[in-house]
């Protein structure tokens, strides 16, 4: 992967209201013409980490720098950034047109230059060319959402923030925007800074990802390294059905599971470990036939089954605990319910975490 | 029809007919009055013997009149120029922004509604004579404002209320300066409600009894003389004014609220 | 440093200022200035004299306690007069009428624009002998009976027709409110349509009807025109004793006392329930 340099840095950055942190000394760079996004629950403060860096609100501490300069007391009207809000923010007195020449408008460009410029924005998001006289509150929802985008990048800005922009819409045009957006990003070259609670989401678009919990910037990478390293059991749960088996260190190397009543080798131990999860990914744990078949194994039953299109999760009680087990779909067991299996899995296809 | 649509419908029919009941209960004065400007003779009897817009003509040519027109027109027209400008920044603070005070500011703004007018005017009349201030239309004016400011304020936060902050921030995210925001993206989003508050400003200061009998001093207003005039001295002319009166607010409101919608559709073709 | 965040909790004490500058010049001032004038010796007319309770003594001891008791009785029979009448069409507007709604609205609004004195005088072409009713009794079916007006009952009429539409907005606001899922959620789990009524429209929609109530008292308590253009001298409200002693008595410390229990009465009505009321919720935030 190539570096890119830094646009633009988050150095210590902290925001409290009043008694509330809301951000806790946060260091981030994001490189030139990346799709990063910030990933977190409700309240994990990656609204207001946006906020900061399109001018909306200021920090408490620490420094935002745009290619090595401190922009801490640059409005937001004066960064050349633009931000794509949750509710889309279209002025509903204004047709598609004027909407995406707002920009342009207000910094005097000449009406035939910002008809020039919105034709080729609708192009570009395909937007039929008779949108452009149309009132905005007639369009429909992804329709809404490209002409939000082409306002934002009507004047050419170096980065673009998008707040959530696809949380409210149903399933079949989220994917497919989701597409689009990372399109967009490769053919504009510009770099977006994301943020959605979804992991999934930002998996299928991001170049990075961020993790943010509470505040705290819990882990940032590539979405592969966030899928097959996760740093902790907050980040593993994030991506989604997980199975995490609480472990402590046993002898010689090996975990031991008090619920369970079993030990298993472990894929790689870090330093001075001795409490800890153990995570296995629905996709590593396989359903065997003989316990020679794997190096862990743990006796259970298969008790519910759910089809998920190509492939079918099945769920597996073991004593208390749930295992959560995805096949391809033309493996499928059938008529194996309610009776005994074996579920298995090897140590290098599995993950250990701390807390 | 199932029986729980045909009691559903009957029920429809029996509040359709209690408000249109109303409804006339509510026209029936200005009907009269109406019938009562359409006499030749002086004092009012029904049946009207002899029907005749001669009032009509004597009111609309009456020096006397003309003066009132002025007087009322003016002081409408000052207090809702005035009532607007304030209550617009007061309805920002009531339902736009979070602040701390904010509930009790709300409530404190509100007060002056919940307030008989009478006393009002009664204290206002103390308050400038005790402050040393002349009584004249100029002073109807500030009474009326401190009734109808807060009510105006009501009007435009109720459209205030609807209003997304997010798209103040967007046009200043996407470069525009505080005044550009206000002028391309607040003023007319909320004109709605801006053009209400006027509407209302005007026909409340237009009608106004209390407040201008007690401040008003030696000019008077069409309420006043009205007043006056039904106490003694009773002539036709005080139905045609009554009726011209009634049919302007009607004509102000209809055709406000009308050209409201006209806008709303010409802006969604 | 003014950063973004300090502007922004700076901007709704901003916008208030105009307004609450206003009020405290043309609201508070004036009512303190009664305040002031109710503790001044009897008939004098400077706000500087040697303060004295006179003119309270005068108010407990005279008769001006019955104005009172007027104001407030017909104010009360006049308010639960409009709860009946407005509710039916508050939930029509709300629930029945559809489209017509707003035009209804409308209608109900244009008479708040003309002033009172008008509206009421027409209701006195409509009673007054050889008026429009008595006049078409006797032409049409040669009955003659007597003039309804300067009754008791006459005022309250023009009381509920003035006072109509103070009633009806905030009810029709109130039940606007009720969501209507939870009334058919009623329904579907065997409610009768009284006890969906009982259950969930009424105290649903009761911050509405409340504020109607208070709204419609208060300014029905402040009422003066009606008791004399309709009533003649035949009641005496208080605020007509008020205004007798500004101008014939000539007794402003009297007159100010007056006003100020009057006021008094109201603004510990208006505070008690206004206190409770979250306007946010009310008025808009849905």
């Amino acid at each position: 992967m190539t570096t890119r340099l830094p646009v633009i840095e988050l150095r210590q950055i902290t925001k409290t209201f009043g008694n509330f942190t809301a951000v806790h000394s946060i260091d981030l760079s994001i490189g030139e013409g990346e799709f990063f996004t910030i990933v977190g629950p409700s309240g994990s403060g990656k609204t207001t980490v946006l906020r900061m860096l399109a001018g909306l609100e200021s920090p408490t501490s620490g420094d935002i720098v745009l290619r090595g300069q401190r922009i801490n007391d640059v409005p937001a009207n004066r960064r050349p950034t633009c931000m794509v809000f949750q509710s889309l923010a279209l002025f509903p007195h204004r047709t598609v047109g004027q909407n995406i020449e707002f920009p342009l408008k207000i910094r005097d460009v000449a009406p035939e230059e910002r008809k020039k410029r919105a034709l080729q924005l609708m192009a570009q998001l395909r937007l039929p060319e008779d949108y452009y006289g149309k009132n905005v509150t007639k369009c429909s929802g992804g329709e809404r959402q490209r002409v939000a985008l082409a306002r934002a990048l009507a004047y050419n800005p170096d980065i673009l923030f998008f707040d959530e922009p696809l949380s409210a819409i149903d399933y079949k045009l989220r994917k497919t925007l989701e597409k689009e957006l990372k399109d967009i990003h490769r053919e504009t070259g510009k770099t977006f800074i994301y943020i959605t609670h979804s992991l999934e989401e930002a998996m299928v678009m991001s170049d990075r990802i961020g993790v943010m919990r509470l505040g705290r910037l819990v882990q940032v990478g590539t979405p592969n390294e966030i899928y097959t390293a996760p740093n902790s059991k907050f980040v593993s749960e994030f991506i989604g059905d997980v199975n995490i088996i609480p472990v402590r260190l046993a002898n010689g190397n090996r975990l031991q599971s008090d619920e369970l009543g079993a030990e298993f080798s472990a894929p790689g131990m870090p330093a001075g470990f001795s409490v800890g999860h153990l995570v296995v990914r629905p996709e590593s744990l396989r359903i065997i036939e003989r316990r020679e078949d794997a190096e862990n194994v743990l006796t259970g039953t298969l008790y519910n089954e759910y089809a998920l299109g190509s492939r079918i999760q099945y769920q597996v009680r073991v004593g208390e605990q749930v295992f959560i087990v995805e096949r391809l779909r033309q493996q499928a067991l059938n008529g194996r319910l309610d009776t005994q299996v074996l579920v298995g899995w090897n140590a290098r296809d599995s993950i250990l975490v701390g807390d | 029809m199932n029986p729980a649509e045909r009691s559903q419908r009957w029920r429809a029919s029996l509040l359709w007919a209690w408000t249109l009941t109303v409804v006339v209960f509510m026209y029936l004065p200005a009907l009269c009055l109406l019938l009562a400007s359409a006499t030749a003779s002086r004092y009012f009897t029904f049946p009207i013997p002899k029907w005749g817009f001669d009032w009509w003509q004597k009111t609309f040519n009456s020096f006397e009149i003309h003066q009132l027109f002025k007087t009322s027109i003016s002081i409408a027209l000052l207090v809702t120029v005035i009532a607007v400008t304030i209550a617009f920044f007061g309805a920002l603070a009531f339902a736009r922004y979070e602040w701390k005070g904010r509930s009790l500011y709300q409530k404190i703004v509100l007060l002056p509604i919940f307030f008989p007018q009478s006393v009002l005017g009664l204290a206002l009349l103390l308050w400038f004579n005790a402050v040393g201030i002349d009584l004249s239309w100029k002073s109807a004016v500030f009474a009326h404002l401190v009734w109808i400011v807060p009510v105006v304020t009501l009007v435009i936060s109720i459209q205030v209320y609807s209003f997304d902050p997010a798209l103040e921030e967007a046009a200043f995210d996407l470069g525009a300066t505080r005044w550009q925001v206000m002028k391309e993206v607040t003023l007319p989003v909320l004109f709605p409600g801006i053009f209400s508050g006027s509407l209302f400003a005007f026909l409340l200061s237009w009608g106004n009894f209390p407040l201008s009998l007690f401040t008003t001093g030696a000019d008077t207003t069409i309420p006043e003389y009205l007043y006056a005039k039904m106490v003694a001295g009773y002539t036709p002319g005080v139905p045609v004014l009554g009726t011209v009166s009634t049919v302007t607010a009607a004509f102000l409101l209809l055709g406000g609220y009308g050209l409201i919608v006209l806008r709303r559709r010409a802006r969604l073709k | 440093m003014a950063t973004a965040t300090d502007r922004k909790a700076r901007q709704g004490p901003l916008n208030a200022v105009p307004v609450i500058l206003f009020l405290i010049v043309g609201f508070a001032a004036p009512l303190l200035a009664v305040i002031g004038y109710s503790f001044m010796p009897e008939r004098t007319f400077g706000l500087f004299q040697k303060p004295s309770f006179d003119n309270y003594v005068t108010v407990f001891t005279s008769t001006s306690y019955i104005s009172f008791l007027w104001s407030l009785g017909l104010a009360a029979v006049t308010v639960i007069l409009l709860a009946l009448i407005c509710y039916p069409i508050a939930y029509g507007l709300a629930r029945v009428f559809g489209r017509w709604s707003t035009l209804l609205t409308l209608l109900f609004t244009i008479p708040l624009f003309v002033s009172e004195n008008v509206r009421l005088y027409g209701w006195i072409l409509f009673f007054i002998k050889n008026g429009v009713l008595l006049g078409t009794l006797k032409s049409l079916f040669g009955i003659e009976i007597q003039s309804w007006l300067f009754t008791e009952g006459i005022i309250v009429l023009g009381m509920v027709y003035v006072y109509l539409p103070f009633m009806l907005f905030p009810m029709t606001l109130g039940v606007s409110m009720v969501p209507n899922e939870t009334r058919d959620a009623a329904f579907d789990l065997g409610a009768t349509r009284w006890q969906v009524f009982k259950e969930v429209d009424l105290p649903l929609s009761m911050p509405g009807i409340v504020i109607g109530f208070l709204l419609s008292f208060v300014l029905a308590v402040g009422a003066i025109v009606e008791a004399k253009v309709l009533g003649g001298q035949k009641v005496i409200p208080i605020t007509h004793d008020i205004e007798i002693a500004f101008t014939y008595a000539q007794n402003w410390p009297l007159g100010s006392a007056l006003a100020v229990l009057l006021m008094v009465v109201v603004g510990a009505l208006v505070l008690t329930v206004l206190r409770r009321f979250d306007l946010d919720a009310i008025l808009g935030r849905r």
